[in-house]
Parts: C-alpha cells; sequence; structure tokens
C-alpha cells in the first residue's frame, strides 16, 4: 500500500496482521499474480484480435504475394519475434517506463524519442480508424443478414451514412475509454472462444465446398504455398512482411506481461509461445482455406478481387458459410468494436507522458480527476482517427486497404526504432554474457535492420501510383503520400514544439541514459514543473 | 475508546470530493474524530491492446498527479481537525474505500454524491452505490454543493417500523453520547400506501423515543414528526430541514447483518433530501 503522511501527526490505525492480503490495496500498476496461463493467452489472442485482424490484411497481403501467403505469415512472424524479445528486455530494464516514446528517448535522446512516440501515435490513430471502418461495414452486413434486407448492407457504400456511423462508434469507444472501463475478463473469454470458433467453422465449410466441388474458384492444396521465398520479388516480399508485422502486432503484449502473472518466470514466455502457436495454426488453416475455396483471381469473391480486398470476410462468409455468415459478422463486429476501445488506451497514455515531459503541449497532460484517464488526450485521439478516416474515406478507392498498408509501415517505423533503441541502450552490456548478447544485441538489431528495410522498401514501392488499391494524386500513390504526410507532420510539429518549449529536447525533463553493467537502468528523470 | 475515531474520506479533484471532505470536516468537529483522507487510483488490469495499456510510464504519472491531488485537498481541511492523506491503488473505487475503511479500523465512510444528476440534489453515483450495497462500516453521503456548517445542531433519524430499527438507535445513541445537539425522530408515510396510518407511526415513535431516553446521553431537545406525501419525496420535502443537520438512516432487511445494504425508502429519500444522509448497517461491526 502506497500512502503519503501528511505533516500531522497520524496515529495510524494499528492494522491486524494478515489484512494486507485481501485487503485489495497492493502497489501500484497491475493486479499482481492474477493472471495464469490460460488467462494471459486469451489476453494474447484479444490484443491481436484475430478475426478482425484476417478480414483486414488477408486481401491487401493476397494482392502482394498471391498463393504464398502462408509462407509469409510464418516468416513475418520473424521481426517480431526478434523486437518483442527486445522490448522484454528494456521493460525489466526500465520498470517504470513502458512505451516507445520513453524507450527511445532514453536510448537515443529526445529527437528520435519523439519520433518514436510519434510512429506509435500515428500507427494507433491510423489502425483506430481501420477498425472502425471495418465495424462499420460489418454493423450493415450484420443488419442486412438479421433483416434477409440485402440493401441495408449497401448503406455502408454510402459516403455521408459511412462516416456518420463511423462516428458514432468512435464516440462510443473513446467515452468508454475516457470512463476508465474495460472489458471484463469474462468478457474477453467469450469473444475469443467466439472468435476461434467462427474461424475455425469459416475454414472448415470452405474447404468442405471446394471437395463438395460448390467453391467458387477451387484451387488445389499446394505445399509450395509454405515457401516464402517462391514470391516473384523482392518488393512483394516486402509489402507481405509489412502486413505481417500488423497481423501479430500486439503478441508481444504477451511477452512483457510480467507482474501480473501468477508465475512472472515462465508465464510469460510460455504464454506468448501458446498464443502464437493458436495465432499461427488459426492465420494458416484460414489463409489455405481462403486460397482454396477463392482462389486469387479478381473474379466476384477472388481474393485478387480488389473491392472486397480490404474486408475479405464481408464478401465470403456469405457464399461459405450460407445462413451462418451472420456469425461471422457478429465475430468480425464483437472483435473489431472491442479492439477498438482498448486501443484507444495506448496513443492516449503515451500523449498523455508526452504531454508530460513537455514534449507535446501541456494540454495532453491532464488527468480527469473523476475518472483517472488521461482527458484530453483520449478525446483528441478519437477526433483526429475519426477526422483521418472521414478524409480517407472521401480520398481513397478502398479506404481499408489503403489504411491497413499504411499501418504496416508504420508499425515497421516505431517498432524499428524501438528495436534499435534497445541495441543502443544496452551498447555497453552487448558482450558481457551470452544471454546479453543474444536478447539484448542480436535479435533486436536483426529485428530493427529487417524492419528497416522493410520500410524503406515498401516506401519507394508505393510511390508507384498502380500500390495498394491505386488511388494516387497526381501521379504518385497514396500510400506513399499517406506515409510521407504523416512522418513529416510529426518532422513539422517536432520543431514547432521545440520552438515552443525546448525543455524537453534539451534533456530537461527525461533524461537519456544507457545501461551499465553494474547497475540497470542509470537514466535519471527529473520532473521541475 | 484507546485510540480516536477516524473517517475514510473519498477524495477525488472535483466538486464531489470537496464536498466529501466538508462533510468529513463537520462530522469529525462533532464527534472529535480524525479523518484519512483517501484517494483510489484504477489498478490497471490487463488491457487487450495492440499497444500495451498498462505502461509504467502511466502509473508514476498517475501517481504523482494523486499526490498533487491530495497536497490540494489537505487545505480544504478545516482548521482544528486532524488528518491525513493516503493514495491507495485497487481495482474499482469502492473496493479501495472498503479496504482502507477496514485497514485504518475506520468508523465511517464519507463520500461526495455524484455530480450527474441534474434535478436531483442527490444522484447515486457509481462509487457511492458500490459504497451503500456493501460497506461494513457507516456511509455519510454529503449532497450536492454541501458547504460545511460551523456545527451540526440537529441529527434527524428516520426510523421505519419494521423491526430492526433497534439498531438504529443504538447508533444514535453512540453518536449523541454527551454532545449538544437536538435530535429528532422521524416516520415517512405514504398517504397512499393502505397498510400504515399515522397513528400506528405516532405510537410507534413514542416507542422510539422511550427505548432512546432510556440509553441515550445527548443534552439538546428531543423531537418526533411524522411525514405524510404521497410518495415518499413529498413527505421529504414536507419536514424542514436547516443546513447544519444530518440524518440517520438504517439498512434494508435484505443486508446481510454487518454491512449495509440501502433500503428502497432510503433510496427515495435520497433524491429529496437537502442534507447528508448516514446509512448504517444493521447490526454493528464494532462494539
Amino acid at each position: 500500500m502506497t500512502e503519503k503522511p501528511t505533516g500531522r501527526p497520524v496515529p495510524l490505525a494499528s492494522s491486524s496482521p494478515g489484512t494486507d492480503e485481501n485487503s485489495g490495496l497492493s502497489p501500484k500498476g497491475l493486479s499482481a499474480g492474477s493472471v495464469g496461463l490460460l488467462g494471459a493467452t486469451v489476453i494474447g489472442i484479444s490484443c491481436i484480435a484475430p478475426a478482425y485482424t484476417l478480414t483486414a490484411s488477408l486481401g491487401p497481403t493476397a494482392a502482394a504475394v498471391g498463393t504464398q501467403m502462408p509462407g509469409i505469415f510464418l516468416v513475418g512472424f520473424l521481426p517480431m519475434l526478434l523486437v518483442a524479445l527486445g522490448y522484454r528486455e528494456l521493460n525489466n530494464a526500465m520498470p517504470d517506463s513502458g512505451t516507445s516514446f520513453t524507450w527511445a528517448t532514453r536510448a537515443f535522446g529526445p529527437w528520435l524519442g519523439w519520433l518514436g512516440g510519434w510512429g506509435l501515435i500515428v500507427a494507433t490513430v491510423v489502425v483506430l480508424s481501420n477498425l472502425a471502418g471495418v465495424a462499420v461495414d460489418f454493423l450493415y452486413l450484420a443488419l442486412a443478414q438479421v433483416f434477409g434486407d440485402p440493401s441495408l448492407a449497401d448503406l455502408a457504400a454510402n459516403i455521408p451514412i459511412n462516416i456518420g456511423t463511423c462516428l458514432v462508434f468512435m464516440v462510443a469507444a473513446c467515452y468508454i475509454s475516457y470512463r476508465g472501463m474495460e472489458t471484463t475478463k469474462a468478457v474477453q473469454y467469450i469473444l475469443v472462444a467466439f472468435q476461434l470458433i467462427v474461424l475455425v467453422w469459416f475454414s472448415v465449410a470452405a474447404i468442405g465446398q471446394v471437395a463438395a466441388g460448390t467453391a467458387f474458384d477451387a484451387l488445389a492444396f499446394d505445399p509450395n504455398w509454405f515457401n516464402p521465398f517462391a514470391v516473384e520479388s523482392f518488393s512483394a516480399f516486402a509489402a507481405g512482411v509489412s502486413l505481417s508485422i500488423f497481423i501479430f502486432w500486439g503478441w508481444d503484449v504477451t511477452l512483457t506481461m510480467n507482474e501480473e502473472t501468477k508465475d512472472p518466470e515462465t508465464t510469460p514466455g510460455r504464454a506468448a509461445t501458446l498464443t502464437v502457436g493458436i495465432i499461427f495454426a488459426l492465420y494458416i488453416l484460414v489463409a489455405v482455406a481462403c486460397l482454396m475455396f477463392a482462389g486469387i483471381g479478381s473474379g466476384e469473391f477472388g481474393l485478387g478481387n480488389a473491392d472486397i480486398q480490404g474486408n475479405v470476410f464481408a464478401a465470403l462468409a456469405g457464399p461459405v458459410m450460407g445462413p451462418f455468415a451472420i456469425l461471422m459478422s457478429l465475430a468480425v463486429l464483437s472483435s473489431s468494436a472491442a479492439s477498438l476501445q482498448s486501443t484507444f488506451v495506448g496513443p492516449a497514455r503515451t500523449m498523455l507522458a508526452m504531454g508530460h515531459y513537455r514534449a507535446f503541449p501541456d494540454r495532453f497532460a491532464s488527468i480527469s480527476p473523476r475518472f483517472k484517464s488521461p482527458s484530453f488526450a483520449t478525446i483528441i485521439a478519437a477526433v483526429v482517427a475519426w477526422g483521418f478516416y472521414a478524409v480517407m474515406r472521401v480520398l481513397s478507392n478502398d479506404v481499408l486497404t489503403d489504411t491497413i498498408l499504411t499501418l504496416g509501415m508504420m508499425i515497421c517505423f516505431y517498432y524499428g526504432v524501438t528495436a534499435l533503441a534497445c541495441v543502443w541502450y544496452f551498447r555497453k552490456e552487448a558482450f558481457t554474457s551470452v544471454r546479453s548478447f543474444f536478447f539484448r544485441f542480436l535479435a533486436p538489431l536483426v529485428g530493427g535492420v529487417i524492419l528497416a528495410v522493410i520500410f524503406t522498401t515498401t516506401m519507394i514501392d508505393s510511390i508507384d501510383p498502380e500500390y495498394g488499391s491505386g488511388s494516387n494524386i497526381g501521379g504518385v500513390g497514396l500510400v506513399f503520400i499517406l506515409g510521407l504526410v504523416l512522418l513529416l507532420t510529426g518532422v513539422v510539429l517536432m520543431f514547432v514544439m521545440r520552438a515552443v518549449n525546448p525543455s524537453f529536447f534539451r534533456g530537461d525533463t527525461l533524461k537519456k541514459g544507457i545501461a551499465t553493467h553494474d547497475k540497470g537502468a542509470s537514466a535519471v528523470r527529473h520532473h521541475d514543473r | 475508546m484507546s485510540q480516536p475515531a477516524n473517517y475514510v474520506v473519498a477524495y477525488e479533484a472535483t466538486e464531489r470530493g470537496r464536498e466529501a471532505i466538508a462533510l468529513g470536516g463537520a462530522l469529525a468537529r462533532l464527534t472529535g474524530a480524525e479523518l484519512r483522507i483517501c484517494l483510489i487510483l484504477p489498478q490497471s488490469t490487463t488491457v487487450p491492446a495492440r499497444v500495451p495499456g498498462y505502461t509504467a510510464d502511466f502509473d508514476t504519472l498517475l501517481e504523482e498527479q494523486g499526490a498533487e491531488w491530495l497536497d490540494k485537498a489537505e487545505a480544504l481541511v478545516p482548521a482544528g481537525i486532524t488528518a491525513s492523506t493516503h493514495l491507495l491503488w485497487a481495482e474499482s473505487t469502492s473496493e479501495g474505500l472498503i479496504s482502507a475503511a477496514t485497514e485504518f479500523e475506520s468508523d465511517r465512510i464519507v463520500v461526495g454524491a455524484a455530480r450527474s444528476g441534474l434535478l436531483q440534489r442527490f444522484s447515486v453515483g457509481s462509487v457511492a452505490n458500490g459504497l451503500l450495497h456493501a460497506s461494513p462500516v457507516p456511509v455519510a453521503l454529503a449532497p450536492r454543493g454541501y458547504r460545511a456548517p460551523e456545527r451540526i445542531t440537529r441529527i434527524t433519524c428516520a426510523i421505519g417500523t419494521r423491526p430492526g430499527w433497534e439498531a438504529l438507535l443504538d447508533s444514535m445513541v453512540a453518536i449523541s453520547e454527551d454532545l449538544e445537539v437536538d435530535l429528532r425522530f422521524i416516520t415517512l408515510v405514504e398517504v397512499d400506501s393502505p397498510s400504515t396510518g399515522t397513528t400506528d407511526s405516532d405510537n410507534h415513535l413514542l416507542t422510539v423515543l422511550d427505548y432512546f431516553n432510556a440509553r441515550g446521553s445527548a443534552k439538546g431537545s428531543h423531537s418526533t414528526e411524522v411525514a405524510t406525501g404521497r410518495s415518499i419525496e413529498e413527505a421529504v420535502e414536507e419536514l424542514d430541514w436547516r443546513a447544519d443537520e444530518i440524518v440517520f438512516v438504517g439498512s434494508s432487511r435484505l443486508a446481510s447483518p454487518s454491512r449495509i445494504f440501502i433500503g428502497a425508502t432510503a433510496n427515495r429519500m435520497l433524491r429529496a433530501l437537502p442534507v447528508p444522509l448516514i446509512v448504517v448497517p444493521n447490526q454493528p461491526a464494532r462494539a
């Protein structure tokens, strides 16, 4: 229990021994020792939100790498694994930090730290708009299925209605997050179980239709699909890996769960392994089933059809599952809505930290006295995410595909910065032990370099106006413009902030540091407000 | 008592939190108790989000902010009252307050009403609501806009005819011990209700008064009143209320013996009551 006695004499209640255990009061942070292996795995799968992730990424991935999708999913996990190992080291070394912003600032100083935080905020804001977009599509699809009136599903194509509905989702999710409400464990378990059941059902039904000869464009299974190096070009490979980073995004959370697990030594590692095992099995099953059922052609239900790419299950669930397609709608809708709400927390808290350390204007640092949540930052996240969605809805032929591709790049950027921050922060310790060498140096270095290469390649390739949905402005690909604008905006804002309030950039608020051999984190923080 | 009584004050840096301190101060002055001003911060549960939401950064910043808020809270404590401030983490605010009350062996939890109700004076928020259905010690609720009086001059005890009223009377006896304070015993009657006539209520209040006089030691006037109205709210409005009084009410018969559980009538009283209300368990947790 944390107490702050005041100057006045306080005869403290002589609490009877043993009250601490059941008192419900404990040190700050997570409720310690409450999560077991199953709970941690459920949290891991919830983070990834497979039903949402798959519907958003299958199309763009198939468009990039064709039938090599299962292989790309496998290889795409590698950089995620390497970076997550680095995350875990940073998390252990700097227990009072916890985001790319603080980690990168401590390792590289304010400038790269600022950009690392910016990358995270941009990535989460983009995913918020994509999540809301998917939720909107499935809401109208579910309504159409419930009322047996296909015209209801077409409402999602009406731009003003679509943007308005998205606003409703945003406001609801923002409100829940602002109130500091969290999804209960029971709801998490149900959502995860429901997603897994429906996705397996979908895959079995799809393969069943292939066997029965009723598939849309049956493609015979080929073990070569698992060979990621059969992808025709490095550009396609890079685009595929960038998307794979997106589909495993959130997996690192299981690895960094420590104190809240019943056994911090073994539970996080086992849960992370179990999570990725389940996710692998699921992704590969669904990817193979979709390829076998729909092929990669550009026909009505083909994965190569640009019209269905951004939201594959919306198109395929009907022909595959028949009357039970409503279950898929509900699975994706619930998964994306729950994810929408929980995703608000990350960018809001990062902006709060940036506000506190004077990297952002002071207002971002405000905490709601009633709900104890980042008030201003949460609202800003919602406003920006919705604004971004609205603009994209108007500009892009396929808002979902383009946002997912942009998102892949942004995740590569901030994960890359964080991975390299890990290498740099531990540079003096890298060769002190074999363990140190692998986890603090080699893994994050290789992971960071892979991400840097993928980021650069996709950035250059996206200049092509045919990239992604084929949306372009003046012959330059929309995805490239988006990526560039988002990052350049960051750079501009950084300089504005530097001019307005240089204290963060002078290192007054958050000091750069380095891990030294004898003591874990030597970085010192000052809070002179 | 070997040590002075102490009250847990549920603080948050809002009007509601300030009202709780105001009421806590008034009660402490009446009974010579000390205040334990508690700010409960939410303990993160693992949020399944792609970007970990439980970042340690946030907890550290929240703790700093909490300490800052508590510094301001200290300044609000009326002169002459001993108070300590405590920053506590718990999964829910009401849970944290109950734990704090257990830990400090407190005699009462003082909480402000929610701000959300536009028309009613009390619109019980989730924290107060949680306490009103589970607290092991009496819960004192400050109405919206409460300002502490110089001194509490009257204690009103709203009492029903159903069995179990003796426990409430016992707590009245305890709190008014040797105090210079007026006591008023009231019964609220819905006139449409066919079962109870006001004569029964009058007679019952006389029984109550006898019971109290046999035990109590308060040095002020004692009075009884029966208020009628088409609803409990109307009956409450019918009575006169002093700005410097407080009301005691017992728990529902549904309550487990040592915990409070606000009854339906008390809940409706809350909506119309302009003064603080204290809900006590049917059986005191400690003698």
